[in-house]
């Protein structure tokens, strides 16, 4: 989106064109940018990370930068959009001096855009957490992902869904403990078998093996250890990646810099997501741009997205993992050592 | 350039230097907070030996700590575990516990999460004279400091930072004694002060005890310290954990467990349990209510299962049953004494009398179910059991030892032995305890606290706190009065004292121009006033007026003593007159809530002396129809101090003719018509048994007699002047202050309580009482009359006042406007104004008005309603304290002066009966202001819809007498000592019309 002369865009494309192909940062074209990631970044929410592509080394500026923090609220069900099981609710900003050439009114249609296509991939069924319930029926968690964009050096959404996935990767769901009223009726009038008890709490409620019907009220929760963080959200490992693929005629490129992307005519934005026990999946595509291109050529480049898809999100997968031996095990090793 | 540093920490240390926790609000809204911590070398340990660490400004723990216990012969310091102060905060008050203490900032935040009140003592304690505690911040100290593990539960984490925080210590001593050995884990002999960690915890030892850490159970510890015997008594019951105290639980369950709080709190919610606080009744020690506001009529329990182990006071939560089972409250007198004294304090049965602990319930099965099984006559009442406690109430009871309970075979041995205490008050059941004083502690009154109610134990279990002495002297009958009712009666502190103005008994109202005290002061120091008080008052707080006006009108002014002058907001004075809220009179003793220099000196009116004053003065025309009111900060000097006769006899001289006399004179016309006025809006004339006591002397009141109060023109001329004065101080304060305005309502009754009196009266007299409003009842209690008894009337108004609610204080913003009424007094508004030096209300009542005539700003708190109504609970709460708990005085000398008349011969009274039971009668012997029982042992006819019971008569072959509510009996009374409690009990016996002494 840079702002670039006819000029430049033509030499952009001719080197990239030429045998071997030339980028101006040296790169083949499918290497990434040096990319950082940093969890725990925001330390009320409920999970965060900062995602850096392409930062200068010696001074830390430049490059895309994206920060994503989570953050979880009670919901009733039933009053406003509450649903059964919880729900997910993303936003992307973007920081004026990310995009300053732009207007508000084009910063707002910007970001508009970016939520959209956040929100119908991550806030889609198939990927619910399964643990984000509260009450059934009466309350539940919805989990806030927002997202900031600071700067932007190019290949701004394969950074906005890498930092989204380490944050909901770093969320932690609080427990909850559903408090209910148990008032079990019997046939006989015997008052010493009524009972209540808080689920989970009644192996030795032996007496009352006659019940005949059993009404469940769960009104109200409670944390059962205010000091836990919690447990991680469920199915945290299919969260998916996005790889943005820039289409030139015969070829593509991965990671594009600013001036790179404002010299290709079409790009495809294929987010992937890889199951731990099913086959990878397709969770959404978008080809943007002025150019054209038919199916086949579509499908060639679906697998070798997946192919690169799946070497982000190990790369993700390792380096999240470690994040969470550095912020926890080796805290606390240093902490002793102290 | 300058040198930039960033002082922020970098966030990898997050782990460390942030405490992360959750909390719920109470929308039900989960937030997360973040604490930073900052962990720092210099946290002083408070070692007076240490040179390690900055020298505090007074280090509390001593060279060597302390020396004289067994198990520690180079001396030690204690640090105690959280469930030490949980548990065994008696203990640890206790004098005679003396170690040092360290007290750990893990420990207190525990203790302040589990328990308040119990924080609050600790906060005391630390503070307590006499008592080295020493506060050791170990969070914040880098060394002892600890990040939770992870799946480490937050009572582990907590349990390890308490050891690591004494290992710390130990350590610690180590390098301020270093003349001494390193210590070899294991050796007992230690030459050097020891930091003992004090735990019940057993889990917690053991780790402890691998550590190297020195540990002790609470129980080991006192064993070998000087006062063993003393101080075991002191120990909770749960302290005896180790002694195998929870075997027998399990082995039998006779209640059922309570469900956990937020269950509760859930059923709450949605509406299937009630909330409520639980009363037992005092006639039948297996029945109690609880009243609930989702019912009209308080929910029944029946039985000690449905019960479940609540306690006089306690919060609990009912589940009500399905209406088919409920029932009506039981008809007869069942008394705890009685029926329960085979009953075996060593109720696990140790000595292999394995078959009495069977029959022991199973009997009391028998009698339970008996007493249950009756018919229902009258209306059933909600029926439920308790299924959870939301609060305890629980607090140390004034008890006897039971004689019976007592283990024959070693009558005075100092053998611990189980004892059972029976509070003296009769809505509490008996206290289990375990003592090796028992011997020495019979026939006295002791302080018992109840520490746990468990669910295979048919009595709460206690531990013993303090003797009070012999039953039945008065130093131990008063204390025990003051500690039932929890009346503050502690000597003043010296910040209390400090309050206090300097010149003390020499303090004087400045002369006139000085500006200072004088400020808009109105000068009435020529004023003919008077004060009109009971014989013997010390503190006069009111004095009265009135002289013609040139316009035929008349003025009349009330005079008040300007507490507020002495008594600022915010000072210790304050605080601790609002603490204690009322003046608690007893019949030997006053306890002050304020100085005596102010009550009887400074703010009394006294005659001849100028002093400060609140006054309100009006303008009435003959009539006693208001023209004017206004309030003014005055300096009076009252003529005279009258009492009420001499009052009355000045009045009735016709030779009299001074102002003074000429004064007396117009009040008394005015406060007749005042009066008229009062009673044709419907104001209730009511009555409660007020007797008065005589005192032999003032030294030695032994002999004492009873009369009961006289009633003269003048104490009604007083009151109609104070009735005046509250009611217009109330509308202009609730004018001024719409939102706080200290006032006192009185709620109209709900007719269901005056149900069953109407019933009995239309039964056995065939009158109505018309209870629809106050002038209504007032009316119809004007027609309850006998014209053989003039005492009959006396006692239908006393047995109504008690279907009412009673008066309180409240906040005017707290409430609607619609229900500021004072029923009795069928005024629409009314406060306390009169009485400031005995009252606290009556205090911020005189803030409020001054603030209202704009001599001074309001204190803020009393913009307050927050503010405002939790000082009106804690009044309304004394205040109700402190009348039980000059009628109990009362009645303790009502019951000496019996004593004493029953040496000289029979006492034989008149009597109405005003209750009837399948065994037995409740009598009310006017004269003597009592209410007694009879009992019958044998069965009689009872007529429970007519109120009536038919007993054979005395002699063989002689006719049935029937008995019913409202006849006169005639009753012998004896005060007997009980055998079982040791309390000097009234015994009654009807004489006529049939001598009950043989049924």
């Amino acid at each position: 989106m840079a702002l670039l002369s006819k000029a430049e865009k033509s030499y952009i494309q001719s080197s990239l064109l030429s045998d071997p192909p030339l980028r101006a940062d040296g790169r083949a074209l499918t290497d990434f940018r040096t990319i950082a990631l940093e969890t725990g970044v925001a330390p009320l929410a409920n999970g965060s990370a900062r995602v850096s592509i392409g930062r200068n080394a010696p001074d830390g500026g430049g490059g895309t930068e994206v920060v994503a923090a989570v953050k979880l609220e009670v919901e009733a069900i039933g009053e406003g959009e509450g649903v059964d099981g919880g729900r997910i609710s993303c936003s992307v900003s973007c920081s004026p001096t990310a995009y300053p050439h732009l207007s508000s009114g084009a910063l707002d249609d910007l970001q508009h855009d970016m939520t959209s296509v956040l929100h119908s991939t991550l806030g889609h069924s198939s990927l619910r957490p399964n643990n984000l319930g509260i009450l059934p029926g009466k309350k539940a968690w919805l989990l806030n992902l927002d997202i900031v964009v600071f700067a932007d050096a190019g290949n701004v959404y394969d950074t906005i869904f890498m930092a989204a996935r380490a944050a909901l990767w770093d969320t932690k769901v609080p427990r909850t403990r559903s408090v209910e009223y148990r008032a079990k009726k019997l046939d006989s009038i015997d008052s010493e078998s009524k009972a209540m008890d808080v689920d989970g709490a009644n192996q030795d409620q032996g007496k009352s093996v006659l019940d005949t019907r059993e009404t469940t009220k769960a009104t109200d929760f409670e944390l059962p250890d205010y000091w836990d963080e919690g447990e991680v959200l469920g199915g945290r490992e299919a969260w998916p990646v996005c790889v943005t693929l820039n289409l030139l005629p015969s070829l593509h490129f991965l990671d594009a810099s600013l001036q790179e992307e404002s010299s290709v005519p079409l790009r495809l934005h294929t987010m992937f997501s890889f199951p731990p026990t099913a086959a990878p999946c397709l969770q959404t595509f978008r080809l943007i741009g002025p150019g054209v291109t038919n199916s086949t050529h579509i499908q060639s480049l679906m697998k070798d997205g997946e192919k690169y898809a799946r070497n982000i999100w190990s790369a993700l997968e390792s380096k999240l993992k470690d994040e969470d031996i550095r912020r926890n095990q080796k805290a606390r090793e240093k902490f002793i050592c102290r | 350039m300058p040198h930039i540093v960033i002082k922020k920490r970098p966030s990898e240390e997050a782990v460390i230097t942030q405490r992360k926790f959750f909390k719920k609000t109470a929308r039900g809204k989960v937030i997360k907070v973040l604490r930073e911590r900052y962990l720092r070398d210099d946290v002083p340990c408070g070692l007076a030996a240490c040179r390690a660490c900055p020298p505090p400004d007074d280090p509390v723990l001593s060279h060597y700590g302390d020396l004289g216990h067994a198990a520690f012969p180079g001396g030690h310091y204690v640090l105690p575990d959280t469930n030490v102060f949980l548990s065994q905060m008696d203990l640890i008050e206790s004098p005679l516990f003396t170690p040092p203490i360290v007290l750990l900032q893990t420990v207190v935040d525990e203790v302040r999460h589990r328990s308040l009140p119990l924080y609050n003592r600790l906060t005391a304690l630390a503070k307590t004279e006499g008592k080295a505690v020493w506060l050791f911040y170990n969070e914040y100290r880098s060394e002892t400091a600890i990040v939770r593990e992870e799946d480490e539960s937050p009572n582990d984490r907590n349990d390890r930072a308490i050891r690591t925080a004494t290992a710390w210590y130990n350590a610690h001593l180590a390098l301020a004694h270093p003349q001494s050995a390193p210590r070899i884990p294991g050796q007992n002999q230690v030459k050097h002060p020891q930091v003992v960690l004090l735990t019940d915890d057993a889990a917690n030892r053991e780790i402890a005890q691998r550590d190297g850490v020195p540990c002790v159970s609470v129980r080991k510890y006192v064993e070998g310290a000087k006062d063993a015997t003393s101080l075991l008594d002191l120990l909770a019951a749960a302290g005896s954990e180790d002694a195998g105290g929870q075997g027998q639980g399990q082995g039998r369950v006779l209640y059922d467990d309570y469900l956990p709080t937020p269950t509760l709190l859930a059923g709450i919610k949605a509406g299937a349990l009630h909330q409520g606080h639980f009363n037992a009744n005092q006639y039948n020690y297996l029945e109690g209510t609880v009243p609930v506001p989702a019912l009209a009529k308080p929910v029944l329990l029946v039985g000690r299962a449905n019960m479940n182990r609540a306690v006089q006071g306690d919060v609990v939560v009912v589940e009500v049953f399905d209406e088919r089972e409920w029932r009506a409250p039981g008809d007869a007198v069942v008394d705890m004494d009685a029926t329960l004294k085979n009953d075996d304090a060593d109720d696990s049965g140790e000595e292999g009398d394995g078959d009495d602990d069977e029959r022991v319930p199973l009997a009391e099965g028998e009698r339970e179910r008996k007493a249950l099984e009756k018919k229902a006559p009258a209306e059933k009442q909600p029926t439920g059991r308790v299924v959870g406690i939301i609060k305890r109430n629980w607090r140390a009871y004034v008890c006897h030892i039971a004689p019976t309970s007592l283990s024959s075979s070693a009558p005075s041995s100092l053998s611990l032995q189980t004892v059972f205490a029976t509070p003296v008050s009769r809505l509490l059941p008996r206290i289990r305890l375990r003592t090796r004083q028992a011997p020495a502690l019979l026939g006295q009154k002791v302080l018992v606290t109840i520490d746990r109610w468990a669910r295979g134990s048919r009595y709460p279990e206690g531990h013993f706190v303090r003797a009070l002495g012999r039953a039945e002297s008065r130093e131990a009958e008063q204390e025990s009065l003051l500690l039932e009712f929890e009346v503050p009666y502690r000597p003043f502190g010296r910040a209390v004292l400090g309050c206090l103005p300097v010149e003390g008994e020499g303090w004087v109202v400045p002369p006139k121009g000085e500006g200072g005290v004088w400020r808009e002061r109105e000068d009435l120091r020529e004023l003919d006033i008077c004060s009109i008080d009971p014989p013997g008052c010390q503190d006069i707080d009111d004095a009265l007026h009135a002289r013609p006006l040139p316009n035929g009108n008349i003025e009349a002014g009330v005079h008040i003593a300007d507490v507020s002058h002495f008594v600022h907001p915010d000072t210790p004075m304050d605080s601790e007159a609002a603490a204690r809220g009322t003046t608690v009179y007893l019949v030997d003793k006053r306890i002050d809530m304020l100085p005596a220099l102010l009550g009887t000196n400074l703010c009394s009116l006294r005659p001849h002396v100028e002093r400060l004053a609140f006054s309100a003065i009006w303008e009435l025309t003959p009539e006693a129809d208001i023209v004017n009111v206004r309030f003014t900060k005055s300096v009076i000097a009252s003529k005279a101090a009258f009492e009420y006769g001499e009052a009355q006899i000045r009045k009735d001289d016709p030779n009299l003719t001074d102002p003074l006399t000429q004064g007396i004179r117009l009040l008394n016309t005015l406060a007749q018509k005042l009066k008229a006025k009062r009673m044709a809006a419907g104001a209730l004339n009511l009555a409660s048994p007020e007797v008065k006591i005589h005192l032999d002397s003032s030294e030695s009141s032994d002999p004492v007699d009873v009369e009961q109060k006289e009633l003269r023109e003048t104490n009604s001329l007083v009151e109609e002047f104070m009735l005046l004065a509250n009611i217009s101080v109330a509308r202009r304060i609730q004018e001024s202050f719409p939102q706080t305005a200290v006032l006192r309502r009185h709620l109209p009754p709900p007719s269901t309580n005056f149900e069953k009196l109407q019933d009995i009266l239309r039964k056995r007299r065939g009158l109505t009482l018309d209870v629809s409003s106050s002038g209504a009842l007032a009316d119809s209690l004007d027609k309850c009359l006998d014209p053989d008894e003039p005492a009959f009337n006396t006692l239908v108004r006393i047995m109504a006042t008690r279907c009412m609610l009673s008066a309180e204080y409240f906040c005017s913003g707290s409430v609607s406007r619609d229900t500021f009424g004072h029923y009795g007094l069928a005024s629409p508004i009314y406060t306390h104004f009169t009485s400031p030096i005995r009252r606290y209300a009556d205090v911020l009542a005189h803030r409020q008005l001054a603030a209202a005539i704009g001599y001074t700003p309001l204190h803020p708190s009393l913009h307050s309603k927050a503010h405002v109504e939790r000082v009106v609970d804690v009044v309304n709460r004394r205040h109700r304290m402190a009348q039980m708990a000059g009628r109990a005085s009362v009645e303790f000398y009502v019951g000496l002066a019996l004593k004493g008349r029953g040496e000289k011969g029979e006492v034989t009274e008149e009597a109405f009966v005003i209750r009837a039971f399948r065994n037995g009668l409740g009598v009310f012997v006017s004269k003597l202001g009592l209410e007694g029982l009879v009992m019958f042992k044998r069965d009689t006819q009872f007529d429970a819809e007519n109120y009536a019971i038919t007993i054979p008569s005395s002699d063989a072959g002689g006719k049935d007498v029937t008995i019913s509510v409202f006849d006169k009996v005639t009753v012998r009374i004896e005060v007997e000592k009980d055998k079982n409690t040791q309390r000097g009990r009234v015994k009654m016996v009807l004489v006529s019309p049939v001598d009950s002494s043989e049924l």
